[in-house]
């Protein structure tokens, strides 16, 4: 979209697209903000600045959270998903014996001239209910496939609706300087051992700098800011993640993404027939 | 920011490792609570603890870089900011001073000088007193430093909007804050 500059006579405090934006992502210092956003710009730089000790109090319970949840949590994770297919095939093979019981009831769908996939499903649902299905004439198996493997919808997931998740546009950079400095000078205690070389991008680097006052001083900058015994550890080796990791879905959207494939009837109003149709032929 | 080690971080932390996710926490827990200051001032510290709980619940699910992880964070943090909304009676509000920084930097001073004076707590106290909107959206941005689409997905409106709501907010805070020289029209 063509820019023009703000018009002055019409609002001196409108700002362009660019402009809000860098205003927002502090790349905009005081100093460099347009003509009345010195004062918004300071404070959106305090807003942003390093966390104080009175912020940063809670961790001990923080941790505490993590230590109760975590055991128990693993436990139960396997469980549900083994009861939802269960669900879902009998509401399959109930649906499809409607138009059976229209023709005569259960017992003579499980026995008559019903095509081989009702009759399977009619023998199930007897078995489940507890009557013994009757053995059909001349004991054929049933060749075709149930209602309920047929109709039996994938049991994959669709991927999560990855709503908050990657807008084509957005570059959350997370750019408020303040908070993420502990990250910058990771980054480059972390390129100056050149071990893993995590090294910082110029614009990050030259961040640093204006930070530190001085390229040379960013080294011990990043020593004061680092809290004592915090420096990264290039070479520890993260704990295997959870056997049971269900590994699905994309964390972006919900708060509580949700777990299992969702449970659905499937196609479960197809079995139904007009009475008097005649069924199709096997 | 966590940065290039982050997907190891992620890893260890949603195995259990009280290291990894104590940084986790250490990047994430002042910006919670300065969006809570903001919008729930009242309430700051237990909806931020609330919103860890979800994180714990959740994070052994989670799937992608570190901008949606914070992402993620801030859609549960939001969620509680709802519940609680639903819950309260009514707005808190007698938490906020009434003139925020004003009351701080001597009026008399240059604008260079008096931006000394700013405090972390004062600035958010300035912001919460603009509409709602525009100062979720502005914290949203700038404290929880989410990009336009990643927030306009959080509140549950159009970039579009959220740019809109950005901008009205920061416009006013200048007519607030603004040097003589440039005043908007009042």
């Amino acid at each position: 979209m063509p820019r023009s500059p703000a018009n002055p006579d019409a609002d001196p405090l409108a700002l362009d697209d660019e402009t809000l934006e860098r205003l927002l992502t502090g790349e905009l210092s005081p100093a460099q903000a347009p003509p009345g956003y010195a004062e918004v710009a300071a404070l959106l730089a305090a807003t942003a600045a390093p966390p104080t000790p009175d912020e940063l109090a809670g961790q001990a319970a923080a941790l505490a959270e993590l230590r109760a949840a975590t055991r128990p949590r693993r436990a139960v994770v396997g469980f549900r998903r083994a009861a939802a297919p269960r669900r879902r095939r009998v509401g399959l093979v109930a649906a499809a014996l409607v138009g059976a019981l229209a023709m005569g009831g259960v017992a003579a769908a499980a026995t008559g001239n019903v095509p081989a996939p009702l009759r399977d499903a009619a023998r199930s649902i007897m078995a489940t209910v507890g009557g013994a299905a009757p053995a059909p004439p001349g004991s054929r198996t049933a060749p075709g496939p149930t209602p309920a493997s047929a109709g039996q919808a994938p049991g994959s997931t669709g991927p999560g609706t990855g709503a908050a998740g990657s807008g084509p546009g957005s570059t959350a950079a997370g750019t408020a300087p303040g908070l993420d400095n502990e990250g910058l000078c990771k980054a480059y205690l972390a390129g100056q051992g050149a071990e893993q070389g995590a090294k910082l991008d110029a614009t990050a680097f030259q961040a640093l700098a204006e930070l530190a006052g001085g390229r040379d001083k960013i080294a011990s900058y990043c020593e004061r800011l680092l809290p004592g015994g915090d420096k990264p550890k290039k070479d520890k080796k993260p704990p295997p993640p959870p056997p049971d990791d269900p590994g699905q879905g994309q964390g972006g959207a919900a708060g509580q993404p949700q777990e299992g494939p969702p449970v659905t009837t499937g196609a479960g109003g197809q079995g139904q027939r007009a009475p008097g149709a005649s069924p199709p032929g096997r | 920011m966590i940065g290039p080690e982050f997907e190891d971080v992620l890893r260890a932390a949603a195995g259990g490792d009280e290291e990894a996710f104590g940084r986790l926490w250490r990047d994430l827990q002042p910006r919670l609570l300065r969006y809570f200051r903001v919008v729930s001032p009242a309430v700051a510290e237990d909806l931020a603890s609330e919103t860890w709980l979800g994180v714990i619940r959740g994070i052994n699910r989670f799937r992608g870089n570190e901008p949606a992880f914070r992402a993620w964070v801030f859609t549960i943090a939001r969620h509680e900011l709802l519940d609680w909304r639903r819950r309260a009676a009514r707005r808190a509000t007698e938490d906020l001073p009434a003139n925020g920084l004003l009351e701080q930097a001597a009026p008399d001073d240059p604008a260079a000088s008096a931006l000394e004076y700013l405090s972390t707590q004062a600035a958010l106290a300035e912001v919460a007193t603009l509409p709602p909107d525009q100062a979720e959206a502005i914290v949203l941005r700038v404290v929880a430093g989410l990009g336009v689409d990643r927030v306009a997905a959080i509140m549950d409106k159009r970039p579009g909007t959220v740019r809109v709501l950005t901008h009205r907010g920061l416009r006013r805070l200048a007519e607030r804050l603004g040097s003589d020289q440039i005043r908007g029209v009042v």
